[in-house]
């Protein structure tokens, strides 16, 4: 469904991917795991046109979308929920999630109708939106703001989405409840790329691993052989 | 003195001050997007005034004048946005600022040159007669200003809060990136704001100038006195521009009848400076919701 091959992209004149492969089969989730500064976000950022990729390809769906904006990007498929959430502050929280689902909405009127019954998905995961659906989506806690986030990405009921360190931040119980939801995500088929710190944690819920060291991929493999592999164990699973 | 004659100056300030209204306004729906405006916005008012006078002049019945007026604004709004403002935002650089100065002052000398520097009267078949209202009289072409600004302003305020485009504008202004991300084009929203706002800047020329004639320094006044009503209101709220606009335009017209047309100019100033003293996101502004 998503396929990475040879990336290479950076800021300015620094590069940063220096050649990354990694590959997210249909109704699996990928965890793409590795030291702060790795490189991680980057390839998010080159994968959904936040930057431009110097070269390589990204392919979505077996069609190329290196080098198109990240609006047409996200047309096609594909749902990034960016590190730091990222939802629109001063908006409601179900303006927010509405705009998820903009690709699929008309533009004037008529748009609440038809994206009933998106929103009711969302709600029925994630009660808490319901109950603060009219709050402005800036004033929610660190937690609810991660809850709107990936409901955000959801509403676009897209192809494939990449979660950006839906950790981060959050206070222990709440992290679980972060991975709770997304093996909920993993049961209803939905194709995931997930980047996380919690490497433990996402390798139990993840089908296939990577792991990133200075702008490449390390190693990878089912969860089963990355515990095997000691070098993954003493750096991120000690 | 008596109370009426304090009434009639107030109410037809307040009328002349809802132009500087409807001007702010269009600074306001750029800002929204983009955090930028156009300096040359009163140079807008004044090429959209002279376009229409010209589609008059050619025999074009009022309403297509009035349509054509506001098409001509729309196209000039996106040429400031294509020219000035795209590539100075996608560089996160202040060079807009500049540019859109520079577009004003071509636009000043380009409509001196085409249709010289004479002012002109401009045709209205509002009849310019006054109504009587419990002693205060108030001409049509006035009560045109009021309908027509509050008509505008209220089908834009519309379609910002309550179309999902509307909100995508907001999304946009609160984060460009995450807005693209949902599949928003960021450029599209920006260069549909500039539309609307020269189309905002070319009402505003059109129901002003029966009242003042056009010419080519028509808007230079007029825009002081918009840009002090968008930063005493705040640069996020149409109703707070309505409220400064109509306050604004009736305390300068007391001023010049108690002390002189001389001083016709100084409550703009004065609540300019004050403004940026003590409310700097404006009367009317949120303050900004921090990102957390
Ligand atoms: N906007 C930027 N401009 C310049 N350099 C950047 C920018 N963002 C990231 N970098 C650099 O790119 C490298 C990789 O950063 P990246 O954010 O991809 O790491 P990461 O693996 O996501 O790390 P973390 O786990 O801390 O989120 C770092 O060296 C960082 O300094
Ligand atoms: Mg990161």
């Amino acid at each position: 469904m998503l396929q990475v091959e040879n990336l290479h992209a950076g800021y300015g004149t620094s590069e940063v991917l220096t050649g990354t492969t990694l590959h997210v089969k249909q109704g699996s989730v990928v965890a793409l795991i590795g030291a702060n500064g790795a490189g991680k976000t980057t390839t998010m950022r080159a994968i959904s046109g936040m930057i431009k990729p110097a070269s390589g390809r990204v392919l979505l769906g077996g069609q190329p979308v290196q080098g198109l904006s990240a609006s047409r990007i996200a047309k096609l498929g594909l749902a990034h929920s960016p590190e730091g959430r990222k939802v629109f502050g001063p908006l409601s929280v179900e303006d927010n999630l509405l705009l998820g689902a903009y690709n699929h909405l008309p533009m004037f009127f008529g748009f609440r109708g038809r994206a009933a019954e998106g929103l009711e998905k969302v709600y029925a995961l994630f009660p808490r939106l319901k109950e603060r659906r009219l709050q402005a989506a800036g004033t929610l806690s660190g937690g609810e703001q991660q809850m709107l986030a990936i409901g955000r990405a959801l509403m676009a009921n897209p192809k494939v989405i990449l979660l950006d360190e839906p950790s981060m931040g959050l206070a222990p119980v709440i992290v679980q409840e972060v991975f709770n939801i997304i093996r909920r995500l993993k049961e209803s088929g939905v194709t995931l790329l997930l980047v996380e710190q919690f490497a433990k944690s996402a390798l139990e819920v993840a089908d296939y691993a990577y792991v990133m060291e200075r702008g490449r991929i390390a190693v990878e493999g089912t969860p089963a052989q990355l515990h095997q592999n000691e070098r993954v164990i003493a750096a991120y699973l000690g | 003195m008596n109370m009426t004659i304090i009434a009639q100056m107030a109410v037809s300030g307040a009328l002349m001050g809802m132009v500087y209204a409807l001007i702010a306004y269009g600074f306001q729906l750029t800002y929204a997007t983009s955090k930028s405006i156009n300096f040359g916005q009163g140079e807008l008012v004044m090429l959209s005034a002279f376009f229409s006078l010209t589609l008059l002049n050619l025999g074009a019945p009022y309403w297509l004048m009035v349509i054509g007026g506001l098409l001509f604004g729309a196209a000039m709004g996106l040429v400031v946005e294509r020219a000035c403002v795209r590539l100075a935002l996608e560089q996160k650089s202040e060079g807009w600022i500049l540019l859109t100065i520079i577009f004003g002052l071509l636009g000043f000398s380009a409509a001196e040159n085409i249709w010289g520097r004479d002012d002109r009267p401009f045709p209205s078949p509002i009849s310019s007669d006054a109504l009587d209202f419990f002693g205060i009289s108030i001409t049509g072409l006035e009560i045109a200003v009021a309908v027509g600004v509050l008509a505008v302003m209220g089908v834009i305020e519309l379609f910002k809060h309550k179309t999902l485009l509307g909100k995508a504008f907001a999304a946009v202004s609160a984060d460009r990136d995450a807005a693209e991300l949902m599949g928003i084009s960021a450029t599209k929203t920006i260069m549909l704001s500039y539309g609307l706002s020269g189309m905002v800047a070319a009402m505003a020329g059109i129901l002003i100038s029966p009242i003042t004639t056009v010419g080519p320094t028509m808007a230079s006044a007029l825009i002081l006195k918009a840009f002090s009503v968008a930063v005493v209101a705040g640069l996020d709220s149409g109703f707070g521009v309505v409220v400064i606009g109509i306050c604004l335009g009736a305390l300068e017209s007391l001023t010049s009848f108690y002390l002189g047309s001389g001083w016709r100019e100084a409550p703009g100033l004065l609540l300019l400076i004050l403004a940026l003293a003590v409310r700097p996101n404006g009367v009317f502004g949120k303050a900004n919701i921090r990102k957390v």
